[in-house]
């Protein structure tokens, strides 16, 4: 395994009443796709929101490529992309201005801003609707507007939370298409869901939260183990 | 470009698409001129209208061309005091010695023909008792033994123009200001959360400060644009429109006081309606969030109004937006600049837009800001 992308250390959080991690461990590597599994209320979003700075830990540390997420919260959100469920984008501006608007805010520099937008447009066939606004895309095209904004400054880190739950069959394919293909390219694509079917194809590696705690952890093949796939072994994980 | 200058750009072009803002803006522009037409219209037609006097008995000789030549129509009639009720606007019993009046105070009709009656009355008494007093040899001045001269030190119809400018112009001001840019205020804070942008906008490297302050330039922008556009086009129809007698305008020095509180006012308010907004869900509960806010606003306006000779000590001038009425009041009244005032509500504004921009930055980057969402 490459040395960790993505490192957490015994984090903790506490959300109002609710104690939402309670000391998980994980990391995650260049060049895989990880996946952070568990049902609803786990604890997956709070673990990808306290990676990305949006929000800090009550306990335990987190380092994003040799950046505490503390100490060096810009540094961090430099490095990561992240795309979600929620697609909201600028309705009044364009697919592009979108884009281009979150490439400047993550420090894309004027000489490389179009050839970036571009190439970006470009790999995710965005082509036939980058001009229009907004407001008239449809929930895939807005997808697709969602990733590009997360990924325009070309991040060393991906991280998709649930991201193909609002989406059909097709739009969800070509994000799962995309995931591949950066891990192909050698970023770190964390991706959390709770579709274990989704997981068992993509992940090389997988963490299973369940009521803020890891209960199980390692190649997808390890968690697996000697059940007929994934679902089962969590079932019994959790049951 | 830093961020403040990306979200300042980014804001300004929604904002400028966004519908409900210019149309905001244009009915700032149109609103104030068409309301002075309908005041000038509604006056000028009160001011030549014709107005019934019923009456009974003898009219004194002279009297009925005097009561016609201002536009007081005499009427016979069986009961004076039961037709003063409906049908006449005024009742007249004239008697040998004295005119019994009848009018209805509720109406506005009966006190403007009320009015037009007693300074008729008075030019016929006192033409009357001068030509009495000649007739016995007794020269008229005597009813004056001591006559008043009046010197205007300015014109007494800009003076007029003037009162009118200092309610008119703060109200305009501090109304446009506020509602200018608050659809643009609530759509950049209330809206990121209510359209999921937000996560991913503070998912970016940029500082929360400097995204706000890029938002709240953005406001204050608007809000000056919407402001300026409904107070030129109000000094432009109140010049081309001589709505009191006279043609009103302003002074450069009240127009430059005017800028300058413009300025201080919009970066305030634009400050408060961003954090009203960013403790919002969505749109529409920002907009009842501010609401309140802007009767609040207005109150001190109407201070003016009804307290006009109003000379508060320079505590007041702490006060915010009561301070912005009192120095634009003074500014266009006096045309004169109390510095001392001026550099109190200078300072009492800032601290206003501070105190709010902090409290705004505070709830921008508190957690429960994604958790609520």
């Amino acid at each position: 395994m490459s040395p960790a992308a993505v490192k957490v250390d015994r984090l903790e959080k506490t959300l109002g009443k609710n104690r939402v991690l309670r000391g998980i461990s994980l990391e995650a590597s260049s060049g895989e796709i990880f996946g952070l599994l568990g049902p609803n209320g786990a604890g997956k979003t709070t673990t990808l929101r306290i990676i990305c700075t949006l929000l800090t830990p009550d306990a335990g540390s987190v380092e994003v490529l040799g950046f505490d997420t503390r100490a060096a919260p810009e540094e961090v959100r430099r490095r990561v992309g992240v795309v979600t469920a929620e697609i909201g984008v600028y309705a009044r501006l364009s697919a592009r201005e979108n884009i281009v608007y979150f490439a400047e805010l993550s420090g894309v520099r004027d000489g490389e801003l179009d050839r970036r937008v571009d190439a970006v447009i470009d790999r995710l066939d965005m082509g036939s609707f980058a001009s229009q606004r907004a407001e008239s895309l449809s929930s895939g095209q807005k997808q697709k507007v969602a990733i590009a904004r997360a990924i325009v400054h070309d991040p060393e880190i991906l991280m998709f939370d649930e991201p193909t739950s609002n989406l059909d069959v097709l739009a969800s394919r070509e994000i799962r298409d995309f995931m591949v293909e950066s891990r192909g390219r050698g970023k770190s694509v964390i991706f959390s869901t709770h579709v274990l079917h989704d997981a068992e194809r993509l992940c090389d590696r997988v963490t299973i939260l369940h009521q803020g705690t890891v209960v199980a952890s390692g190649t997808t093949a390890e968690v697996r183990g000697s059940h007929r796939d994934l679902e089962d072994a969590f079932l019994e994980l959790v049951g | 470009m830093n961020a403040l200058g990306i979200v300042f750009r980014k804001e300004l072009r929604e904002i400028l698409r966004d519908r409900r803002t210019l149309i905001a803006i244009a009915m700032a522009a149109l609103a104030t001129p068409a309301v002075l037409i309908v005041i000038s219209q509604v006056s000028a037609k009160t001011a030549t209208q014709a107005y019934t006097v019923g009456y009974s008995g003898d009219i004194p000789t002279g009297l009925g061309i005097l009561l016609s030549a201002t536009s007081l129509k005499l009427e016979h009639v069986d009961d004076p005091a039961t037709a003063a009720k409906k049908q006449v606007d005024l009742g007249l019993v004239f008697q040998a010695t004295q005119i019994d009046e009848y009018y209805d105070p509720t109406r506005q009709s009966a006190q403007i023909a009320d009015t037009r009656l007693q300074a008729v009355l008075g030019e016929y008494n006192a033409a009357k008792a001068a030509a009495a007093l000649r007739e016995k040899g007794v020269d008229p001045a005597v009813l004056t033994p001591l006559p008043l001269r009046a010197h205007p030190l300015s014109s007494v119809v800009k003076a007029a123009g003037n009162a009118f400018l200092s309610f008119f112009l703060p109200y305009i001001l501090i109304t446009m200001v506020f509602t200018g840019g608050l659809s643009a205020a609530l759509d950049a804070s209330a809206g990121e959360r209510e359209r999921k942008t937000l996560e991913a906008l503070l998912l970016t490297p940029a500082s929360r400060s400097r995204i706000l302050v890029g938002k709240i330039l953005a406001v204050t922008t608007i809000s000056l644009v919407s402001a300026v556009a409904a107070i030129t086009s109000m000094l432009l129809t109140l010049w081309q429109l001589p709505l009191i007698g006279t043609r009103v305008t302003l002074s450069p020095l009240a127009a430059a006081v005017m800028v300058w509180l413009a300025i201080l006012l919009a970066g305030t308010f634009s400050s408060l309606t961003l954090a009203l907004g960013t403790l919002a869900k969505n749109f529409r509960q920002g907009q009842a969030f501010s609401t309140p806010l802007y009767f609040i606003t207005i109150f001190p306006a109407s201070i003016i109004l009804f307290i006009p000779d109003f000379n508060p000590s320079l505590a007041y001038y702490l006060i915010p937006i009561l301070n912005a009425v009192l120095v634009l009041r003074d500014a266009i009244v006096q045309n004169s600049v109390a510095w001392a005032a001026l550099g109190v509500t200078t300072a009492s504004l800032v601290a206003t837009g501070l105190v709010c921009w902090f409290a705004t930055l505070r709830l921008f980057t508190r957690e429960t800001l994604l958790i609520r969402s």
